[in-house]
Parts: C-alpha cells; structure tokens; sequence
C-alpha cells in the first residue's frame, strides 16, 4: 500500500487535522465527565454567582474541552511544521 | 477517452483547496451502487425518522440530557449506566476490526455518515448541475443565468436540507414534536438554535464542500487500516494480471493477438471515483471501497462482451492464484469476542437492576452527640428508581456486621424501626437518615451498609456502604 503523501499539507488539511481531532477529544471527554458530574451540581458548589442550568452547563464544558484540546492539537501541530 | 482529457476532469478549485484538485465523480449504476443507495435509504430513513417515533407515549428514542436520562425504545439509561456506553463502543470498535479483516472498508463505503451525507449531497448536486460532463462545463463556463440558478438551487436545497439534518439532530435531545413547532415560531432557545446551526454547518461543509478530504486528510481510520488488513482480506482489486498491457483496441479485434491484456483503458474506473484514485495502482489508502469502479467495470465489459470482474472483490491470496481462507486466527478471535460481547451486553442490559442508591454523609459535622451522649451521624440517601413505576423501598442496616465486632453492632436506625419510602417511576429521592450509636461504644470510625429493597419485590436489593464516625477517644 503506498504511504500518504509526506508533501506539507494544504492550508484546509492542516486546519482539518487540528479541528477533528480535538473536537472528537472533547466530545469524548464532555461524555465521560457529565456521565460522572451534574453540570447542575457544578454549578451550585462554584464560586462564580451564576445560575446556570444543565444546557449551558454541558455546552460551556464541551467549549472549555474544546478550547484545551484545540490549543494542545495547534501546537503540536506547529512544532510539527518544517522549518523552511 | 485519452489520459490528457481525464486529467482535464481534474480543475484546480479556489484557495480553499489549494493541492486538492475538484473531483466530479461520474455517476455509474450496478449491484454495488444498489447497495449502497439501499444503505443510504435506510441509515439517513432512521436518522430522520426516528425521532419522530413513540413508545409508550414519548419519543422513542431521547437523549434527554437536562433530565440526565437516556431514553431507547423501551429502556431507560441514567448516568450511572455510562458503563453500558463504554461497553458499546468497545463492541463498535470490535465491529469494525472484525468486518475489516473480513472483507476491507465495508465501514466507510456503505455506513460512515460521511460517505452517506456525501452521497445524498451528489444527489442533489446531479439534480441541479446535471452529469459529470456537465458539471465540468458548468464550473469551467463564465457566470451565466443558467450558471446562477442551476448553482444557486443546488445551494439552497444543500441548505434546506442540512438545516433539517442539524434541526433532527437537535430533535434527538430535545422532543422533537414540540420542536417543530417552536422552529416555525421562531422561539427556540440559544442552546437549540446553536445546535442546529452548528450540526447543519458541519454536515454542509463535510458532504457538500470537503467530501472526500475527510476520508483522505482527517479519517485516522484510512491510516491504520493496514494493521487490520492481511493477504486474505477482500479488497476492491484490479486484476493486474488479466488486465495488462492495457490499451485501446478496435472491436471484434484479436486483441490477444496484438498482445494486450482485457483492460481498454477506458478510465472510466477512474472517472466514477469519489476520491479520485486509479484502482489499476493497486490498493491505497484513498480508496473507500464504494464499489464504483467495479460497476463501471462491469458495465464496460459487458459492452465489449468480456468476462465481468476485471476489477472486483478479491483477496491478495486470491489475485495471486492461492486459495484465501475466511476463518483464520484473527476472524475467529474478533468473531468469539464478539458474539460474547454482545450476549454479555444483552444480558446485562436486561437484567439491570431498577435502582441505584448513593449515600452521602452530612458534610458539616462528623458527628452528634446527643443529649443522652448517644453519638448521632447524619446522612442522605438517594434513592432513584429507575423503574417506570411507583415503588416503595424499605431501608434498614446490614446486621451481619455484628460479627465484625459488638460495638459496629451496637450502631441503629434512629427511629429503631426500617424506614420505608416511596418513589415515583424514575424519580431521585433523598431521604435523611440518621444513625445513632449508644455513648461509649464507636471510637473513630465504623463501616455501616445500608440495605435499600423494594417492599414488593424482593430481586431488587441494593447494598451502600457508608463510614460512621465517632470521637477517636
């Protein structure tokens, strides 16, 4: 079977192999954490004085997952990239 | 058709793509693409209308996240089933090394939802812009009227029907019959309007715009799939050694004679590819299995009056003129596990028990001592009866303790007598509770179970333990 093409990858691929995969990270890790966490709860016993209820609990925790999985897959993908 | 105009087939598109060349896949008809429609009819028919189906009064299937409960025909899954989840996605997983090894990318061409989108968006797209040639015309010819309004309907129905996916999606989460309505007045929430668009915009761009740079650039499947293949593995093969030299001929001709192999050299392999490769280079990680190439294979071949199957579904053993083997070590050992996965999960999914009970110590104090110097802990138990219907449940402590030692013994139910409760079909309950224990008897700290059984059934039992604590001296 021949390899993939190791020829730099076009601006959208670059992109595409940054976005899935930390968007697919923290789908999973939204998962496993509300599986375990009441976003409800969460919110009573933080800090912040916001009433928030389960919908924006999942959604702000998905976009928080979101962030760190998409910060650490541009990275690497920067110090991924050729020099020249 | 010569190379020169099948390399015209490939234009180079705006700078969202750069490298990538556009790809207009013919279109082509035969067992495999009747397949594959059939496929695509019954995976998107049951993404679209079952959310739209009752069971016993609510929607079939709803993941209703701000009750924190699944709902799947008849089943009701709570939190603490996430197990069942994890167990699922591992016998996916299993799935997909079972059927790879058997028989290649059986996944991607016929149930992954990008190939499935992406086809339902080509649809649309002959609809409008016509065939492969005309297609081609089209994107090449200056902006007409014809231009705008053959381009323009393939947007708008691109549109309208992503909306519908990413509004059905919603419809999982949210009862989708009250959905409807609330789209149509124009008041859904942030978190529903969100959804929505952000589920249309992926399907618009994934099957309408990047198509097959998902499978080639993002699938991390196509990467590993050698890992899963071996020589008698089926695979969609050119028959390398029936079908070389390749090469035009004229018809009715020897072409033996001329020493040329069955291959015409039409490309029409090539031009029905979604992705573009040439299957005559052998096996690439590009390729989909879709089966397109073999059914215009097909087609030409009857035309010219040759044996079918110059490309096919083959094994590597096979090409070679050895015999393949459908049972060999890793089909048997995927297939065993398998079939002992899915038993496991059936079993297990049905004879789950109806009731989950967490305890929780009052976080304040350790504990009380009461007027009497009895020391006193408090505690609140979560009932949650996940059956769907009302049921009372006794409580009481686990007495075999008392072997363990007289003084864990000498720790009591408050009130004396067992509590008993009642909880409605799929409600959580927090019940306080209080356990006392004489003066003088718990230093430190003590195990206690609680014993949570419902009054009317006597399978359902639930055991909790709990930590009671005392003054250390």
């Amino acid at each position: 079977m021949r390899p993939p093409d190791p020829a730099p990858l076009p601006a959208v691929q670059r992109w595409g192999a940054v976005v899935w995969p930390s968007f697919f990270a923290a789908a999973v890790a939204t998962m496993v954490f509300f599986a375990m966490f009441d976003p409800a709860e969460l919110s009573r016993i933080a800090w912040v004085g916001v009433e928030l209820d389960r919908k924006w609990g999942y959604t702000i925790g998905f976009f928080l997952f979101w962030i760190c999985t998409f910060s650490s897959s541009l990275f690497t993908s920067l110090l991924l990239r050729g020099r020249g | 058709m010569t190379k020169l105009a099948n390399e015209a087939a490939v234009v180079a598109d705006g700078d969202l793509y750069r490298a990538a060349p556009k790809i207009y896949p013919r279109e082509t008809d035969g067992r495999f693409q009747r397949l594959r429609k059939a496929a695509v009819i019954v995976l998107l028919g049951l993404y679209y209308v079952m959310p739209w189906m009752t069971w016993n009064g609510r929607q079939a299937v709803l993941f209703d996240l701000p009750a924190r409960k699944f709902y799947i025909l008849g089943l009701t899954f709570w939190p603490q089933d996430f197990f069942y989840l994890s167990w699922l996605l591992i016998l996916a997983g299993l799935s997909l090394f079972f059927f790879t090894a058997v028989a290649g990318r059986l996944w991607c061409g016929y149930a992954c939802p990008q190939t499935v989108w992406t086809e339902v968006f080509l649809w649309m797209e002959r609809w409008t812009e016509g065939d492969r040639a005309r297609r081609m015309k089209l994107d090449a010819a200056p902006w007409s009227a014809e231009k705008v309004a053959r381009k323009g309907g393939k947007h708008l129905l691109w549109i309208v029907f992503a909306l519908w996916t990413g509004f059905t999606f919603v419809g999982f989460f949210t009862p989708i019959r009250e959905l409807g309505p609330r789209v149509l007045a124009l008041s859904l929430g942030p978190w529903e309007t969100f959804w929505t668009l952000f589920y249309s915009f992926a399907t618009w761009g994934n099957a309408g715009h990047l198509r097959e740079q998902v499978c080639k650039y993002m699938c991390p499947y196509a990467r590993f799939q050698g890992a899963m293949f071996d020589p008698n593995t089926l695979i969609i093969a050119y028959d390398t050694a029936r079908g070389e030299p390749r090469g035009s001929r004229r018809k009715g001709s020897d072409y033996k004679a001329a020493g040329l192999g069955d291959c015409i050299d039409c490309t029409f392999c090539v031009q029905v590819c979604p992705t573009g490769i040439d299957i005559r280079d052998g096996l690439q990680y590009e390729c989909i299995a879709c089966g397109a190439c073999i059914d215009a294979c097909d087609a030409v071949m009857d035309k010219v009056a040759y044996p079918r199957g110059l490309i096919r579904y083959a094994t590597e053993e096979s090409l070679a003129g050895r015999p393949s083997h459908l049972l060999r070590p890793r089909v048997i050992i995927y297939g065993l596990l398998l079939a002992a996965g899915f038993v496991g999960f059936g079993w297990s999914v049905t004879h789950r028990l109806p009731l989950i009970v967490d305890v929780v110590r009052d976080r304040n104090a350790l504990y009380r001592v009461a007027g009497d110097g009895a020391i006193e802990n408090a505690y609140t138990l979560k009932i949650m009866n996940k059956a769907d219907a009302v049921r009372s449940f006794r409580v009481t402590l686990e007495e075999e303790l008392e072997e363990e030692g007289e003084d864990e013994a000498s720790v009591k139910l408050a009130g004396g007598a067992p509590l008993e409760v009642t909880v409605q079909a799929g409600e959580v309950l927090a019940v306080p509770v209080t356990l006392r224990a004489p003066a003088g008897h718990i230093h430190g700290r003590a195990d206690v179970e609680f014993i949570v059984e419902a009054v009317d059934e006597p399978g359902v039992h639930y055991e909790a333990e709990s930590r009671f604590f005392g003054p250390s001296s």
